[in-house]
């Protein structure tokens, strides 16, 4: 009886790797794109979503035309682990370039794991289209080495430096509420987790905002991006006396602030970043009291940014019950390198590199069209992310405003979509 | 000439007397021939990679099984070795310039005083208190790298330092040659005088004492020991990753090199390093590629395998197999085929 | 800030307080470190979601299903796989490991990485000596000293907790008086992942849930229970308030360094052990000879 066992788990395992060998053999006409994140999550579900559906799209209109023939995208999905292990992410990446054999790569949201995967992807001087992290220290290397990492662009959201320079004219706008309904002087206190992209933002807050001014709180209160509990950190901003909170939360602490403010209804305005905000479930996990919680986004359900942006909501919200978060930008990512490649002509690597630079396209999120830093740039007439706030359950577009004015003056704009901004009640209540 | 011949057939009776009677010793040795000519018949990158890290965290897990399985002094917190040399290594590369053959000795140095650090301390802990104790080390410098972001970059870590060689095949030719020397001489350390000391203290640290053996001494030794290894480790891993992150600090490697050593079999050396070179290339590719498991699974398979051998092996595995194959000589202590009726030295009766 | 330090430092130490206890007494009696305590409480807290958010019952009735449905799995696993290997120090340690990493690794594959939340039993804050608390935090509490009272209870007074006690002290001995070892056993393991159940169900509604929740407090609770003195439920408690109150402290007091507050606290820990090796209540093993 035994042998029988052994020889047929032995017959199991040897179908199962012919099995897996057969599979290894590759159509012939397609390129073959990586959709790195983490696949677990729902920022990589996103990364998937969106590139899906962009690659069907592609794919039912023909594929991609490189000289006569059409090629037809396979996507390759890459569980890159990065929010459990960071280091996990470049075994990844390279187990994709090297075995599942994808030409391009485009996806992953922290930092350091996005980090990790440039190094590899450039090392194999193979395209990565950053789709999550706004590290600017990823650009930066394109300045200094541009032979080297002249391979990596990133698509979504803009870089730190433009997110810091959004986040202040949304303060900006807050505070000019504050001043209008609470009929007090702005006075703002900095809550952000401590994190190296967070760090620029909050040293960029403590002197530019004074000038402009909104009194800064000299305490920063800086928690972990995983900190189960900020009770105690908004408490302290409470008793320092400030109207408004900027904050800079990227990690599952902002659901925790996001509840605990609401309930506790801490008697200042809050704005910032909060990306936990961006996602449709941030109203049930605060039991509903993440209401008027603000944050900067990338896309709002009923804003549009471009005459593309609703129907892809729309597929989107179809196939997947959720709006797309920033992550989803692979959809706008796999467009551009389609575009690039068949301007280019060629499958050529450094050839595309030197089209996808000449990128000018509109796609769902805004008008894409790279800086010298492969960086995507933000600013009137280009992609410009929106201010959202959570308003009874829905989460709303609030700036730019209706008027489409542009703090730092240049062309108007202005979208469909947008409402007025709502202060707080128990803010009002507690300063007037 | 002569010399040559010599050594050639002193080496050739070594072989004979001391490796191919025991089956043990001979699949090692297989293994690392294996391993050592494995570039000739593929030399795909990725599967490099995996092989290089293998190696790596096998000399990282020797390490851990030099201090805790030997003396029994149980380190939760073993990754605050790796982590410092890791971030020595890479501090060292990134602001002086210094090439990886310094950065390396350099980092493995900072990881011996980190020893000593923790050492000296932890000499009044014994038992579960040491274990958990010894947790919090990596976890409080976990938190200085994330308050000194101008030196250490926090979360982002330290990236694109030099790489430990130009090539993935040669990097290949440092990482699995540094395994094969470094586990021969930990094997070599435990299967010294000090090895036998290291036993006795985790056996009966008392009498040990009572034998006029100055333990103190000797766990520190333990502890100074582990730590160069397991920073020669991390000095490797920092330069062959080109990045030192905080990762090298976080619990999940602490939990990991324990779990790759029990899993292998404590106090034997080779036991954990079996352990890393199993279980590591099995998670990492052969289950994806040929049993077409994906990727995300990864974790949790690993975890039931830990947990299923364990059940059947409480002892790990190559110790469950050294009980099967191996005997000892009740007179003269040395290994002996299970199946030998007499001892291979002193010919005693082996019952 | 003082009122503050004391009401947010109670309400923290409560929680850890309530594991540490549960992870003490299981290692006093039966000498087995769970390191998946931790787990059962993640685990409580994700069935509890379960139970209540997405099929809908009622949450009284979701926490009582859970926190016997975790207790059940405690002791199946107990039976199962720790009581399997824990005459060998170190493959208990690294089973338990692998069972915490198991149902991690489950509840991502059934619930995904996002970040859940689950309704409270109470809403709304009361104001105490100038200070906001929420009321399901005051209810935490509430549950807490309710919970240490009735085990300190069980424990000491009745006949079950005394045959408890003596198997802590000397397996040996309690065997010969008639004592039922192996089943005091399996029955303080009951107790002590029951107890983490509970402490999941407190904390459900007032963390955020997430795959990941159970390693913090797993560092926390060691941190405790070396710092009160391994096995000992008094050490355990005042180890809880000591690391409570240091992380507040430092919250309170240094807001740029709240990231800080367990590299803190643990360093307090470590100070004091150092100081006195055998932790504040440190009962003192025999020297376990071979």
């Amino acid at each position: 009886m035994k042998w029988l066992i052994k020889g047929a788990t032995f017959l199991l395992i040897a179908c199962l790797i012919l099995a897996a060998l057969g599979c290894a053999d590759e159509e012939a006409k397609e390129i073959r794109v990586g959709v790195i994140g983490p696949m677990q999550f729902q920022m990589g579900e996103h990364h998937w979503m969106g590139a899906t559906l962009a690659a069907d799209e592609i794919n039912a209109a023909g594929g991609i035309k490189v000289g006569d023939e059409y090629y037809k995208i396979k996507l390759v999905q890459v569980d890159s682990n990065e929010l459990v292990s960071p280091a996990d992410a470049a075994t990844a990446a390279e187990r994709a370039i090297t075995v599942d054999r994808v030409d391009f790569l485009m996806g992953t949201i922290r930092s350091e794991g996005a980090m990790a995967v440039q190094e590899v992807a450039m090392d194999h001087q193979t395209i990565f289209m950053v789709c999550g992290s706004s590290e600017t220290k990823m650009s930066d290397k394109v300045a200094q080495d541009y032979a080297r990492y002249k391979y990596w662009f990133r698509v979504t959201p803009f870089n730190n430096t433009y997110l810091g320079m959004m986040n202040f004219t949304l303060v900006g706008m807050v505070a000019q509420q504050v001043v209008a309904q609470l009929h007090t002087a702005p006075k703002l206190a900095i809550l952000a987790e401590k994190a190296s992209w967070t760090d620029a933002i909050v040293a960029a807050a403590q002197t530019i905002l004074p000038t402009k001014g909104i009194q800064v709180v000299s305490e920063v209160w800086r928690p972990s991006g995983q900190a189960d509990d900020v009770t105690a950190e908004l408490l302290a901003i409470k008793d320092s006396g400030a109207n408004m909170i900027m904050t800079a939360l990227s990690g599952t602490v902002g659901i925790a602030y996001g509840r605990t403010w609401g309930e506790l209804q801490i008697p200042a305005a809050s704005v910032g970043i909060n990306v936990m905000a961006q996602a449709d479930d941030f109203w049930e996990n605060t039991n509903e009291y993440g209401n008027y919680e603000m944050t900067l986004n990338v896309y709002a359900r009923d804003v549009e940014l471009t005459e593309k942006t609703a129907a892809f909501m729309d597929a989107f919200i179809a196939e997947k019950g959720q709006t797309p978060t920033y992550n989803a930008g692979t959809y706008d990512a796999l467009y551009i390198l389609k575009e690039a490649i068949e301007r280019a002509d060629s499958l050529d690597q450094d050839n595309i590199v030197a089209f996808l630079e000449e990128t000018d396209y509109i796609g769902t999120g805004g008008r894409f069209v790279f800086d010298a830093k492969h960086d995507v740039t933000w600013g009137p007439g280009y992609v410009t992310g929106v201010g959202v706030q959570w308003q009874n359950g829905e989460l709303k577009g609030v700036w730019p405003p209706a008027d489409g004015s542009w703090p730092t003056g240049g062309p108007s704009v202005t979208y469909a979509g947008i409402v007025a901004y709502q202060m707080p009640p128990w803010v009002i209540d507690y300063w007037t | 000439m002569s010399v040559l011949v010599a050594y050639a057939t002193r080496s050739f009776r070594l072989l004979r007397e001391e490796v191919f009677v025991l089956p043990a010793r001979t699949v090692f040795l297989l293994i690392c021939i294996l391993l050592l000519l494995f570039p000739l018949i593929s030399q795909e990158p990725f599967i490099l990679r995996v092989f290089i890290l293998a190696g790596i965290f096998a000399i990282f897990a020797a390490s851990w099984d030099l201090l805790s399985g030997f003396t029994g002094q149980i380190n939760f917190g073993h990754a605050l070795f790796f982590g410092v040399a890791a971030y020595t290594a890479a501090l060292l590369n990134w602001n002086l310039g210094l090439a990886p053959w310094a950065t390396i000795p350099l980092g493995a140095a900072a990881a011996v005083l980190a020893g000593l650090v923790v050492g000296i301390p932890c000499l009044r802990l014994r038992g579960t208190y040491l274990a958990f104790a010894t947790l919090a080390f990596p976890l409080i410098l976990l938190g200085v790298v994330y308050a000194i972001p101008k030196i250490t970059y926090g979360e982002l870590g330290i990236y694109g330092i030099e790489p430990l060689a130009g090539s993935r095949v040669a990097s290949y030719y440092i990482a699995i040659p540094s395994m094969i020397v470094l586990g021969f001489v930990m094997w070599k350390i435990t299967d010294s005088k000090i090895g036998l000391v290291f036993h006795a203290i985790r056996e009966d640290e008392v009498t040990a004492r009572a034998s006029g053996i100055n333990t103190t001494r000797y766990k520190l030794l333990a502890f100074c020991l582990s730590g160069l290894f397991a920073g020669i480790a991390g000095g490797l891993y920092a330069h062959f990753v080109k990045a030192a992150s905080p990762s090298t600090l976080e619990l999940l490697l602490s939990f990991q090199v324990i779990i790759w050593a029990v899993f292998g079999g404590i106090a034997t050396i080779y036991g954990p390093m079996a352990g890393v070179l199993i279980l590591y290339p099995l998670t990492e590719f052969v289950l994806i590629r040929y049993l077409a498991v994906p990727s995300e699974t990864r974790l949790l398979i690993f975890a039931s395998i830990v947990l299923l051998v364990l059940l059947f092996m409480p002892q790990g595995l190559t110790t469950w197999l050294r009980d099967r194959t191996e005997k000892i000589c009740p007179r003269c202590k040395l290994q002996n085929l299970a199946w030998r009726r007499k001892c291979r030295v002193c010919t005693a009766e082996l019952g | 800030m003082a009122e503050n330090i004391i009401i947010y430092g109670l309400l923290s130490s409560g929680v850890y307080a309530l594991l540490a206890v549960g992870f003490s007494l299981i290692f006093g009696v039966a000498r087995i470190a769970n390191l998946s305590h931790t787990a059962f409480y993640m685990l409580a807290a994700y069935l509890i979601y379960t139970f209540a958010s997405a099929l809908g019952l009622n949450l009284y009735l979701s926490i009582i299903l859970a926190i016997i449905t975790v207790t059940a799995v405690g002791i199946i696993s107990y039976r199962l796989l720790i009581a399997r290997v824990r005459q060998h120090e170190a493959t208990t340690l690294i089973v338990t490991i692998a069972m915490a990493v198991i149902i991690q690794e489950a509840i991502l594959k059934a619930f995904g990485g996002q970040p859940r939340g689950v309704p409270k039993l109470l809403s709304g804050s009361t104001e105490i000596l100038g200070v906001s608390v929420l009321n399901q935090q005051l209810l935490t509490l509430g549950v807490v000293i309710l919970m240490l009272l009735v085990t300190w209870i069980f424990l000491m007074k009745t006949k079950t907790g005394v045959a408890i006690r003596s198997t802590a002290q000397d397996r040996e001995v309690a065997n010969l008086m008639g004592i039922n070892v192996s089943r005091m056993e399996m029955l303080t393991m009951a107790i002590s992942v029951g107890l983490a159940a509970i402490a999941g169900a407190l904390v459900a509604p007032l963390f955020v849930l997430t795959p990941g929740m159970w390693a913090h407090p797993l560092v926390m609770i060691l941190a405790v229970v070396v710092l009160g003195g391994l096995g000992s439920l008094k050490g355990s408690l005042i180890g809880a308030l000591v690391l409570g109150f240091a992380e507040n402290l430092v919250v309170f007091s240094r807001p740029e360094g709240a990231y800080l507050k367990t590299s803190v606290a643990l360093t307090v820990m470590l100070i004091v052990i150092l100081i006195k090796p055998e932790g504040l209540f440190g009962i003192v093993f025999e020297e376990e000879r071979g």
